[in-house]
């Protein structure tokens, strides 16, 4: 097996153990960076998106994934840098105010990481004051995140702040959550909804193109 | 017939005179303390002092003189807190903090806060099995939780109505998973089972302590107990099967079977969410009835869980959409949503109304009574 597929594959069955070794295994015999994250990183995170969309990858089977990505990531970010590789987009995301829920967020998070982009994540309880500040800073992509149908408001208000700050066009923006729906996130002017955070993968990369 | 009698006929799957209705009887059928003080001032009630019966959930008491004229069938008996413990709240800038029994921190901002989330798990960065192994645990025995207990259980018998007593904690994977961190809990499911077996052997048994002295203390005056641990989300189990029946199953059923052990009360479970794959196994480990009935998660159409599961279980909620018209609907909305899932839900007892979880906070008060009407409206058998 040659090494990119050995990296795919434990990518895939989330080995955080085996995945750093690896990884420089595969930089000391010439692969490239962008090469791993590519057919390596982004290629099994694609899968593990798929296989949670179909049923048969949970939360802990994500998650795991997830991880090793993320540690063979740290590995090539410098490198990546480097070379000039660009990521997808950056995304902006974090749980809006009054919801301190995040673990869905942070799943998000992970696999938008794993697709290629780079995030910018600002925690839980985020004011609309903060995210407009963060697109000031730069960003792509707004994801907004509320467990509560209580806090679900804090997402309009957000929007109607970034619109105010004259930043709505400069960024889309993307909802989800528990009690999120489609039409909740069309009746409050976002640009997008996903269901899960495979979902968030492929809305993110149609919105980018 | 009287209340008590009511919901045994209900959850003996027979037909009483009408659906038994229930507010405030358990921590999971219960109300937001906004939500309840608006309701009060909707209805002209006096005013009276509210207190909250979940500090982290911020649920109200339901008031005696609210459960008579809302004709609740049912009555919580709360264990009290343990001698060894208090609340203690410590101003935290943004925040107002606590720790619990468990050693683990919840806090809820101070700006635009409804409850209190966890954000200290004492077992996060735990690495061997000792460590979980020798985490000190509260005492489930102290006297404390015991004390009030017969008092309670005995007013509400003295009104017939059913009594509900409630758990000194949450589900053996919640406690696991608050103690730990979410991330950590589900990675310790993919790849550290042997921590997952240790505490869950260690939750059963905290459990199954408690649950064997008070139901030896006042068992003959309990009707239903209460188990609860959320087994999926909004869309889908948070576990595979696999591992749920691998990893976590035999500890319920050790717990379920010791419970009905003990006495013969009913073991109401809760958990939210799409949990339709795993409703199989819940009654074949013996739980008499389900909650919250989440109409609003994936595969949880109230006719198809009425016809699949109907005769074996009992359904306690699906009352109506609290992720949906509930919150945000009109009164009409909601009447339309209620006679629909009572129509679903009746036929043939084995239901007990209330609302789909908690009333939250954005509830408005005339969407509560809407429900409470259409209930009064659509809810007899006869």
């Amino acid at each position: 097996m040659d090494q990119l597929t050995s990296i795919y594959h434990i990518v895939l069955a989330g080995d955080m153990g085996v995945v750093q070794e690896k990884v420089q295994a595969a930089l000391t015999a010439g692969v490239t960076a962008e090469e791993i994250l590519h057919k390596g990183l982004i290629a099994a995170m694609d899968e593990v998106g798929r296989l949670f969309e179909l049923g048969e990858y949970y939360v802990p089977e994500m998650l795991i994934s997830a991880r090793a990505m993320q540690v063979a990531l740290g590995i090539l970010k410098p490198m990546l840098a480097e070379t000039g590789v660009e990521p997808m987009g950056k995304v902006i995301i974090g749980t809006v105010k009054g919801d301190l829920h995040d673990i869905g967020k942070n799943l998000v998070g992970m696999m938008l990481e794993g697709a290629g982009f780079q995030i910018n994540d600002l925690g839980s309880d985020v004011t609309a004051e903060q995210f407009v500040e963060a697109v000031q800073n730069g960003g792509d992509i707004v994801g907004l995140s509320a467990l509560l149908t209580t806090t679900m408001p804090s997402m309009e208000a957000t929007i109607k702040a970034l619109d105010a700050a004259g930043l709505r066009e400069q960024v889309k923006i993307i909802v989800g959550g528990a009690p999120v729906t489609p039409d909740y996130a069309q009746q409050i002017g976002a640009d997008g909804y996903a269901a899960d955070a495979s979902r968030a993968v492929t809305l993110a990369k149609s919105l980018v193109k | 017939m009287n209340s008590r009698e009511r919901v045994l006929r209900a959850l003996n799957h027979q037909e009483p005179d009408r659906v038994p209705f229930d507010l405030g009887g358990t921590g999971l059928s219960s109300i937001h303390i906004t939500a309840y003080n608006n309701l009060r001032r909707y209805l002209d009630m006096p005013k009276t002092q509210t207190r909250i019966s979940h500090v982290a959930e911020q649920l109200a008491v339901v008031n005696e003189d609210l459960a008579v004229q809302l004709e609740v069938d049912v009555r919580p008996l709360m264990p009290g807190l343990s001698s060894k413990f208090e609340y203690v709240f410590r101003d935290e800038g943004a925040y107002e903090a606590y720790t619990d029994e468990w050693g683990i921190g919840w806090h809820k901002p101070n700006d635009g806060g409804f409850y209190y989330d966890m954000y200290q798990h004492p077992l996060a960065d735990a690495d061997t099995l000792e460590v979980f192994k020798n985490y000190p645990f509260p005492d489930p025995l102290d006297d404390g939780r015991f004390e009030t207990l017969r008092s309670q259980a005995e007013g509400a018998a003295a009104k017939g109505k059913a009594v509900v007593l409630a758990g000194i904690c949450a589900g053996i994977t919640e406690v696991y998973s608050w103690l730990r961190g979410y991330e950590q809990f589900f990675i310790d499911l993919a790849i550290n089972p042997e921590y997952v077996a240790c505490m869950l052997d260690r939750l059963v048994e905290f459990k199954c302590a408690y649950w064997e002295r008070a139901l030896r203390e006042i068992g003959d005056l309990v009707d239903v107990v209460i188990e609860a641990d959320d087994l999926a989300s909004q869309n889908a189990l948070l576990m595979s099967p696999k591992t749920y029946r691998s990893l976590i199953k035999p500890h319920h059923q050790r717990l379920f079977s010791f419970i009905k052990d003990q006495d013969a009360v009913k073991v109401f479970y809760h958990s939210c969410g799409a949990i339709r794959p795993l409703i199989g196994d819940l009654i074949d480990m013996g739980i008499d009835i389900l909650n919250p009935v989440q109409i609003s998660a994936k595969d949880m159409d109230l006719r198809e869980l009425k016809q699949e599961f109907g005769q074996d279980v009992v359904f306690w909620g699906g009352g109506v959409d609290t992720q949906g018209v509930f919150y945000s609907g009109t009164p009409d909305q909601v009447r339309e949503d209620v006679k629909r899932n009572i129509e679903a839900l009746a036929p043939g007892g084995g239901f007990v109304f209330a609302a789909v979880h908690n009333i939250q906070a954005d509830v408005p008060p005339e969407n509560i009574l809407a429900m409470w009407k259409a209930w009064q409206e659509y809810g007899g058998y006869v």
